[in-house]
């Protein structure tokens, strides 16, 4: 047992992803709530042993006390009782291992302790039901246990007690004893060992088991919940962005249930923790060199943070905050082109609709966005008509009723793909998204048959088909001024020559004359006829990863393909198998 | 003739199709795929093109009224229906699944999912693990009747394999044999076996 003072960060192996991450926090002195980890070690002695021997509970025993200490609460006891979750954590994070408890430690009498503390008994109660739904579906692996919901906790129990054959103990230490044995034996779940054997993975390196003290949002006006970015991941502007959702649980605002509100609302409630909020996020960002995202609660005043991570961003924020970072000093080049994705640049060189340009035409159907971007063509009905008129050179829409295996061929030939039933889960929906072309969904029955033949546009984010061809406005790679830096340097720093046109003379192996070019397998196969040092183009290699891989691994010395940041990035990211 | 009536069937499934890739879909050997392929390509039922075969269009009809006839017998399967009607929700939640690999949800807006953030990723490919447990279980109750169905079973866990070792395009790429790509194909399968329509709520 080790507890998580900030006096240093521990051996991952040891403890495990999640408590070397809280110990990370604390050591850069940010206030975390009170946690210690059970090693791995230990998790190894528990599979010897078979079961928590003595020892291992007095370390529990010691490792609770450690947590009283700190908190001024007891562990199943008043007036202000503690309560912990459990999480698992190996070196390695694998599939298979048990979800994260929270709440344990609640009691029929803990209850009434915290509803007297809180001064709201309906939370107290909301809090145990919570409690025992977890411990339920994540310790004794039963699902969907009805609970009635103007019944007492001890009816919960018996539904649960009825539905797995195992009770839930009254008893908090057994609450937390069963639950540690539950995440060790998480490491042996069926899904675990299929991992780990099919990754070359040993099945002696066992899980850590964090065990860390609650704190609440909710209490009172001083405290809340919210995220704070270090800086705005829509825009990449260096100003923090978050919301704050003041006397609140983290769960409500995952769960949609409330609305937060700006951080201003957190100036004015608890200015202190919004200072001391600001000063952490920046030291972090510089620690980690990177935007931050800040789960953080306020418990009565007291600014608590429960994770840190990188940001995700949106495309544009994405090159802003790398090439701000240059700038700054915090990155180098190399490492600005690997914060970009691929994807990210393609979602960018997107067209979308000129201003203006839509103002007058008519709309032909609406249905509901399922994968963003603008495209126009004629319509089409069959896959097998869009394949043949893409390869005469035609731009083409496929509409259909729904869409099937079959007409994966007749999407991939089109610019853009329109149903009239299904949603955004729908399989038109996931294979557009998949291949990155506009697909509108749902527009209703019968609403597109009679389109046959019209040229339309699609609006793929706004879920409307235009007549006619709208025009569009693109960003160019090399004249945008953020993209062209980061072209400029992905020019610099790539292991291969992407160029934009190739001589009319030169020997290339062009990929456009290909049958099957979206084939990885018809990839791999030109390119085994590639001399060393070859020439290749396609459009392909604008467009698919895995192609520009294909030819870095083939021994390509020049790609031919626009636009060239896709590719470069490709090959700036690239790294070859170690086999 | 049997043999012939799933041959097509693997091949409305299954476009373009080689041998090798039809043979374990309708449980036959390469030899018997090809030899099939062959017979369907001279009675005008199938084209042959670069070693891959389509279903030509009246063959597509044929097909589909052949279906009532064929599969009378599993139609009436309780075993069969049931693990059916379980499969229909649990496509649901497999749908929803890889809508949130797709796209993910960025301080209040939804954005295509870039992948450059591995703890999502591993997240979604863990649930797409536990999901597939359960599929599982349900791939057995239809392999029970009919044998053929292990093949998904097989396939389905290499992609899951493939995608947990950190190959992404595994998950949905239209274009590979991903976890989605057969999972559509199996929902296929079992429509038209059924006689069921896609119902996309």
């Amino acid at each position: 047992m080790i507890t998580l003072n900030g006096a240093y960060v521990p051996d991952k192996a040891l403890v495990g992803g999640k408590a070397w991450s809280i110990a990370s926090m604390s050591a850069l002195g940010l206030n975390v709530p009170p946690a210690f980890v059970i090693t791995t070690r230990a998790c190894m002695d528990y599979f010897s042993a078979g079961k928590i021997d003595g020892p291992l509970v007095q370390e529990i025993e010691s490792g609770i006390a450690w947590l009283e200490d700190q908190t001024g609460k007891r562990f199943g006891g008043g007036p202000r009782p503690l309560l912990v979750s459990v999480r698992s954590g190996a070196a390695v994070s694998m599939p298979g291992m048990m979800d994260t408890v929270l709440n344990l430690g609640m009691t029929d009498q803990t209850e009434a302790q915290l509803a007297a503390e809180w001064n709201d008994a309906a939370f107290a109660r909301d809090v145990h039901r919570r409690f025992l739904e977890l411990y339920a579906k994540i310790v004794l692996r039963v699902d969907a246990v009805r609970f009635e919901p103007d019944a007492p906790p001890a009816a919960w129990r018996e539904a649960i007690a009825a539905a797995s054959g195992v009770p839930v103990p009254t008893d908090v230490r057994h609450q937390l004893l069963r639950a540690i044995s539950a995440v060790f034996d998480s490491w042996n779940s069926a899904r675990a060992r299929r991992y780990r054997k099919h990754q070359g993975i040993s099945n002696d390196l066992g899980t850590a088991v964090t065990v860390q003290s609650m704190v609440f949002g909710n209490l009172d006006h001083r405290s809340g919940t919210g995220v704070l970015f270090s800086r705005n991941p829509l825009t990449g502007e260096k100003q923090p962005f978050g919301e704050y959702l003041p006397r609140a649980q983290g769960e409500e605002i995952v769960s949609g249930s409330h609305t937060p509100g700006p951080l201003e609302v957190m100036s004015e409630n608890v200015s202190d923790a919004m200072q001391e909020l600001l000063r952490c996020a920046d030291s972090l960002e510089r620690f980690h060199r990177d935007v931050q995202d800040i789960e953080f609660t306020v418990e009565r005043g007291r600014l608590y943070f429960l994770q840190t991570r990188s940001a995700k961003r949106a495309p544009y924020a994405a090159v802003r905050i790398a090439e701000a970072m240059v700038k700054e000093g915090h990155i180098d080049s190399d490492e600005a082109l690997r914060r970009v994705s691929p994807d990210q640049i393609r979602l960018l060189l997107m067209p979308w609709l000129a201003e203006g340009a839509a103002a007058n035409a008519p709309i032909l159907a609406r249905g509901e966005g399922a994968s963003p971007g603008i495209a126009s063509g004629v319509v089409v009905l069959e896959a097998d008509t869009a394949e043949a008129r893409a390869k005469s050179g035609d731009h083409v829409v496929l509409a259909r009723a729904t869409t099937s295996p079959n007409d994966l061929h007749g999407m991939i030939a089109a610019k853009a793909t329109i149903t009239e039933r299904g949603g955004t889960t729908s399989h038109a929906a996931v294979v557009a998204r998949a291949l990155g072309k506009p697909c509108v969904v749902g527009c209703g029955v019968d609403a597109l048959m009679g389109l046959s033949g019209k040229r339309v546009t699609v609006d793929g984010a706004a879920g409307l088909i235009y007549a006619g061809e709208l025009e569009t406005e693109i960003r160019r790679e090399e004249t945008e001024p953020l993209l062209s830096q980061l072209l400029a340097w992905g020019i610099e720093r790539a292991p291969i020559r992407v160029l934009a046109d190739a001589p009319t003379a030169s020997p290339v192996l062009d990929l456009d004359l290909l049958a099957n070019a979206e084939k990885p397998e018809a990839i791999a196969e030109a390119l085994e006829s590639l001399p060393p040092g070859g020439w290749v183009r396609g459009a392909i290699f604008s467009t698919s990863d895995a192609a520009v891989q294909a030819a870095l691994r083939a021994g390509a010395s020049v790609i031919v393909t626009y636009p060239r940041l896709p590719a470069l990035l490709v090959a700036v990211q690239y790294q070859p198998a170690k086999n | 003739m049997i043999k012939m009536h799933e041959l097509l069937h693997g091949l409305a499934i299954k476009k373009h199709a080689t041998p090798g890739e039809i043979a374990p879909l309708i449980g036959t050997s390469e030899d018997e795929a090809v030899s099939l392929l062959d017979q369907a390509a001279k009675s005008g039922r199938a084209i042959a093109k670069d070693g891959k075969y389509v279903l030509t269009p009246l063959a597509h009809v044929a097909l589909h009224y052949d279906y009532s006839r064929r599969c009378a017998e599993l139609r009436d399967s309780v075993a069969f229906l049931a693990a059916y009607e379980n499969f229909e929700r649990i496509n649901v939640e497999l749908k929803t699944l890889i809508t949130r690999w797709q796209t993910l949800d960025t301080a209040g807006t939804r954005l295509p999912n870039d992948h450059s953030n591995r703890d999502y990723d591993l997240r979604i490919i863990d649930q797409l693990g536990q999901l597939n447990e359960r599929a599982e279980v349900l791939l057995g109750r239809f392999a029970g009747v009919l044998p053929r169905f292990a093949y998904y079973r097989t396939r389905l866990l290499a992609a899951l394999e493939q995608a947990e070792s950190g190959n992404i395009q595994w998950v949905s790429s239209p274009t590979i044999e991903s976890y989605h790509t057969l999972w559509f194909e199996l929902h296929e399968d079992l429509l038209r076996l059924l006689g069921r329509l896609r119902s996309e709520a």
